[in-house]
């Protein structure tokens, strides 16, 4: 192999470096993490580099009584602590400024950060298929009480969108 | 001097030689030195390499686009893993097909058509990846990483086309990051972004990248201005010393000799940026304190993107005390160093006054109305010195449509604005007979 084709390989590499860091960090949550289900709100906009999404929000999104959002700056991270319900269901229960340590198995912390008007988890945007995307946005008017999201929570509070459920129907 | 190498020259020469050999007017020996000098039996092999290579080009961003469609189609049946390996033996093939063709076959407009098209493959490869795993962020944190992995492509590949497109993706990525974040290294980002894409439009020889670079950095400082401050004054500031450096760094190239091939482009685009800015600016409306113009919006204003704005008339500036010996040789050349020079100076002090909302509004006005006059007047000098149409007609046109917009622009009776259109219509006219009698006057002595 010469020179040239040498480095043609490896600018090849690198564009496959790339590829592969885009996901990583949700391969790794997928892998490892805790599974919670979380009540959502949806939003929808297009993107045009990764097509159809739409945003999903949460009870953990809100500023709450858990935490006064307003001393906060933009960019903040806090941790938004759930807890699994007898619906199944995980709502939150406290927010921390720091990672908690030692939380029982019913308990689950979400790593955000505050945008000014939200707390966002990197769970906000969902895929949707074209060819579903009719589909979603009417089941999701239709029967917003009953949207849920599973998502994987790994040690470090971060957090990876596995599906989107509403009442039987699942969408991954 | 440089033997005129365009096309069209090359063209006509190659039909009118053998009728001039015919004639007698060059010897066979003269018709054949021509012959090589113009590299005249390439002609027919350029042009349908030409017409090749936009082909190609034309499918290789059809098939990109495609791509790119298929990612917004969103691609479900398929399983997840299956769908990763299939977007990765994609994007190999492209590449290794590219190559391959390029640089084993000698199908080299192919095979680079195909190597660009892999980038474009790349980009929707990054959308599918995010798409698929749900990966959410800021929007521009996809076209960063699609320039990084196509900018290290376009100097591994040696693809001009490759680097136009990372360019692209850099100045769209700086757009979106500058807006969100305010911190010191975000002011450089428009210096890197010429640090990184001049090397590489200079080791292609690539005309159209290195102009484009400019544009770019224009772009990026631009948006940093505006994101950072929100002044217009202040984005004008920007503009004009942006515009300024590109004539600068085109007569760089032109008076030292270095690749005075890209200096031409360079400096047409300096110029055109600093004429199109005057004029629009010679309008009152954005000298009046109490105009919507002049709101700075910027939540956190802050003047981080002085340091790169400095940096860049620096640089011109330096450009042009190194040109200095060149610049006194010749009258034209010192004429249009002077113009652009002083034209760029009086717009950025009105900027600078305008948006600390110093100095009179008229006289303002009056100024940048002045710069645009200069820029105006250097090109019609230096079209009658040098006997250039394209500087004549740019500098008549633009006086008229400078006048013709004030008539416009303040209340004067329609008996005025009859007369100004009239008086002007007429002294183009006048003008452009006595031009072209002149040059008629000169080719007839030759």
């Amino acid at each position: 192999m010469n020179q040239r084709t040498l480095i043609f390989v490896a600018a090849v590499v690198v564009q496959l470096a790339i590829l592969a860091g885009i996901p990583a960090k949700k391969i790794y949550t997928r892998t490892t993490g805790q599974e919670v289900v979380l009540k959502v709100v949806p939003v929808d906009p297009y993107d045009i580099l990764k097509g159809y999404y739409v945003t999903l929000g949460y009870e953990i999104s809100r500023p709450s009584d858990l935490l006064d959002a307003s001393k906060l700056e933009t960019g903040a991270v806090i941790y938004a602590v759930v807890e699994k319900q007898d619906d199944g269901l995980w709502t939150p229960v406290a927010i921390e400024q720091t990672l908690p340590q030692d939380l029982p198995t019913n308990r689950a912390a979400l790593r955000g950060t505050w945008n000014g008007l939200r707390f966002t988890y990197g769970i906000e945007e969902f895929s949707i298929p074209e060819s579903k995307r009719e589909v979603i946005a009417d089941d999701l008017n239709k029967n917003l009480n009953e949207a849920r999201v599973d998502v994987k929570v790994d040690a470090n509070g971060n957090a990876a969108l596995l599906r989107l459920k509403i009442q039987d129907r699942i969408y991954e | 001097m440089t033997p005129n190498k365009s096309t069209a020259f090359r063209a006509t020469l190659k039909q009118e030689l053998p009728a001039w050999l015919q004639e007698g007017l060059v010897s066979d020996d003269t018709a054949q030195r021509l012959a090589a000098r113009y590299e005249l039996n390439k002609l027919s092999q350029e042009s349908s390499g030409l017409l090749a290579a936009v082909i190609f080009t034309i499918g290789g961003l059809l098939l990109g686009g495609g791509a790119l469609s298929f990612v917004a189609a969103n691609w479900e049946e398929i399983p997840t893993f299956a769908k990763v390996v299939l977007m990765i033996l994609t994007l190999l093939a492209f590449h290794g097909v590219g190559y391959w063709l390029w640089h084993h076959k000698n199908w080299s407009r192919l095979g680079h058509a195909l190597v660009f098209t892999g980038s474009l493959v790349f980009g929707a490869n990054i959308g599918l990846m995010a798409q698929i795993f749900h990966v959410s962020g800021a929007w521009y944190g996809g076209f960063g990483a699609w320039a990084l992995g196509t900018l290290v492509m376009a100097y591994a590949a040696r693809s001009w086309i490759t680097g136009l497109l990372a360019l692209v993706n850099s100045v769209i990525w700086v757009l979106g990051i500058s807006h969100d974040h305010h911190s010191f290294w975000i002011s450089i980002l428009p210096l890197l972004l010429a640090a990184v894409y001049l090397p590489l439009a200079w080791q292609l020889r690539s005309r159209l990248l290195y102009a484009a670079t400019f544009a770019g950095f224009t772009i990026a400082l631009c948006s940093l201005a505006e994101q950072q401050y929100s002044s217009a004054k202040f984005i004008l500031m920007t503009l004009v010393i942006s515009g300024f450096l590109a004539w600068a760094t085109g007569e760089f190239h032109r008076v030292k000799n270095i690749r005075p091939e890209f200096g031409n482009l360079l400096a047409g685009l300096g110029i055109v940026t600093l004429g199109v800015i005057a004029y629009i600016w010679s309008f009152h409306e954005w000298w009046r304190v109490d105009s919507w113009l002049n709101r700075a919006t910027a939540e956190r204003p802050t003047l981080q993107w002085l340091l790169p704005t400095g940096i860049t008339a620096l640089i011109g500036l330096a450009l042009i005390v190194m040109m200095l010996q060149e610049i006194q040789a010749l009258p034209t050349r010192r004429l249009l160093a002077i113009g652009i020079t002083l034209a760029s100076g009086i717009l950025v002090v009105c900027a600078l006054l305008g948006a600390i909302h110093r100095g009179d509004q008229m006289l303002l006005t009056l100024a940048v109305n002045l710069a645009a006059l200069i820029i105006a007047a250097v090109a019609l000098a230096i079209g009658v010195m040098d006997e250039r149409r394209a500087a004549f007609w740019t500098g008549t046109v633009f006086i008229v449509v400078l006048i013709l917009s004030r008539f416009l622009e303040y209340e004067t009776s329609l008996l005025l604005k009859s007369a100004a259109f009239m008086i002007c219509g007429v002294t183009m006219i006048a003008a452009g007979i006595g031009f072209e009698e002149h040059l008629r006057h000169k080719e007839a002595q030759l």
